[in-house]
């Protein structure tokens, strides 16, 4: 049976998931390092997935998807496929019990990361949106899973510190061993 | 999970061949003209750190590179001395207003507020839309020539797909030469002059201005610098590499051209004889390779173009 983490509030998530919206609009556009860009949806919807239940996280990562679509010059519904399914894989793989920035959380983000943006990049290169496969895998594609990888790191802490204010943790100063006086 | 997997493939489907005046297009454009505030405040906030970008890109630049731009420096240096003399210009702006006037541009400025959000296209996002009367299709260009043709247009902004896209397509020709080709973006952003029969001339150095052959772009307007010119014996067209003369998304305002006048568009007699051009580079070599040209974003639908003696009034270069 899956295990769930319970701990993190609707409201939290509803604050990290405006503000990369916010930052996938405003600065997104503004930060282009080595051909690569920052795509913050693909980071929200992968990192909430690895708490998240399969189905939940397949609905987020379509909506994170159809935004970036939305507000990209990118084809629409393409990036909301990849993260919709790529999502319900993580959250398949994760089954709730991972979160936070933990080896084996970053792990899992990193790869999924690499492999979105490589099959999208394929599919952009299908879609003679690019002509040219190699430098669309290894040179865009490498490039933003870097940058990705970079920001994940900032939503996985954030988002694991969110979830341990509330959730259960090994770091309390109460004991359920009684000292004898 | 299967039903919006199968949503977003109808919505592929669906953006794909609904042409440009579609309802996903249209809902794209809300969404965009929703959000503008967003990218033009991120615009604001990031103009500061843009030297950064600079800097990075100094250091890991390569000696030949640097070498390059050593050479390049100089010679714009002294362009900029002759451009100051001639049109007594000082400032981008007022380059821009000379560019406008030098080449009779019927246009209306913007400012670019932002770059593409996606690191698989090389595109600008411009502060104004069609509400200023913007459409799908016009040309943009900065005080250095032709950056990019609008492709899509929101209420209030404007997304100008550049040249260096590899999806971009000019007709273009070398000034001196007056031969003609089709100036491409190329999957690592730099710019190719395809299709000029191996029979022209051309050399380094040469500048290359739009050809005006499609009736988009106005005839005359600076594209770029040849860098780099290669033929093998047995080759129909040359293989041209093409440095723009700036960098186009370190720039702000540009110039979008909302119409042409009747001396900016190519004749029929230019077609025609690009067209001759055309069928007697296929005839001697690769024609396979010509029809490539055919689907250029210029919609002109010429291949190879070989113009020696092109009777138009070009002012190649402000």
């Amino acid at each position: 049976m899956p295990l769930r983490e319970p701990a993190r509030t609707v409201k939290s998530v509803w604050i990290i998931a405006i503000v990369a919206a916010v930052l996938q609009v405003a600065l997104s556009p503004q930060i282009s390092i080595a051909g690569g860009t920052v795509n913050f949806m693909m980071v929200l919807a992968f990192t909430l997935a690895l708490s998240s239940e399969a189905g939940s996280a397949a609905i987020i990562g379509f909506a994170c998807g159809l935004f970036y679509d939305m507000t990209s010059a990118a084809p629409v519904g393409l990036m909301a496929l990849i993260l919709c399914f790529a999502s319900f894989v993580i959250a398949s793989s994760a089954r709730g019990a991972l979160g936070g920035l933990t080896r084996d959380s970053v792990r899992l983000v990193v790869i999924a990361m690499f492999a979105a943006n490589l099959f999208y990049g394929f599919c952009l290169f299908l879609l003679g949106v690019q002509t040219n496969l190699l430098w669309a895998l290894l040179g865009h594609g490498l490039s933003s899973t870097v940058l990705n990888s970079l920001v994940s790191l900032a939503f996985l802490a954030i988002l694991g510190g969110a979830s341990t204010q509330r959730g259960f943790t090994a770091r309390t100063k109460s004991s359920r061993y009684k000292i004898p006086r | 999970m299967i039903v919006l997997c199968v949503l977003s493939v109808l919505l592929l489907t669906f953006y794909i061949r609904e042409g440009d005046t579609g309802p996903i297009h249209a809902v794209r454009s809300g969404v965009v003209t929703v959000t503008s505030p967003l990218k033009m405040a991120g615009s604001v906030i990031a103009s500061p750190f843009n030297a950064l970008g600079n800097i990075f890109s100094n250091l890991t630049a390569s000696q030949e590179t640097l070498s390059d731009l050593r050479d390049q420096n100089a010679e714009l240096t002294a362009k900029v001395a002759e451009l100051s003399e001639a049109q007594e210009t000082a400032t981008r702006l007022e380059a821009l207003v000379g560019l406008q006037s030098t080449y009779n541009l019927q246009s209306t400025a913007a400012r670019i507020i932002g770059g593409s959000s996606d690191a698989w296209t090389q595109t600008v996002t411009i502060d104004k839309g069609s509400a200023d009367g913007f459409t799908v299709g016009m040309p943009v260009c900065n005080a250095y020539g032709v950056i990019g043709q609008i492709t899509e247009c929101a209420l209030n902004v404007s997304t100008v797909l550049l040249i260096n896209d590899e999806t971009s397509g000019v007709a273009a020709m070398i000034q001196s030469s007056r031969a003609q080709g089709m100036l491409r973006g190329q999957p690592d952003g730099s710019l190719r002059l395809e299709y000029v029969p191996a029979e022209a001339e051309v050399k380094v150095g040469d500048i290359v201005i739009t050809s005006g052959i499609g009736g988009v772009f106005p005839k005359g307007l600076p594209l770029g610098t040849v860098t780099s010119v290669e033929k093998s014996d047995n080759d129909v067209y040359y293989t041209i590499s093409v440095r723009t003369q700036s960098s186009t998304e370190n720039n702000e305002e540009v110039l979008v051209i909302t119409s042409l006048n009747a001396d900016q568009v190519a004749t029929d007699e230019d077609v025609a004889q690009a067209n001759d051009a055309a069928t007697a580079a296929a005839s001697d070599g690769d024609s396979g390779e010509s029809d490539n040209a055919a689907g250029d974003s210029d919609g002109s639908g010429q291949d190879s173009t070989a113009d020696e003696n092109d009777s138009g009034t070009d002012d190649s270069e402000a």
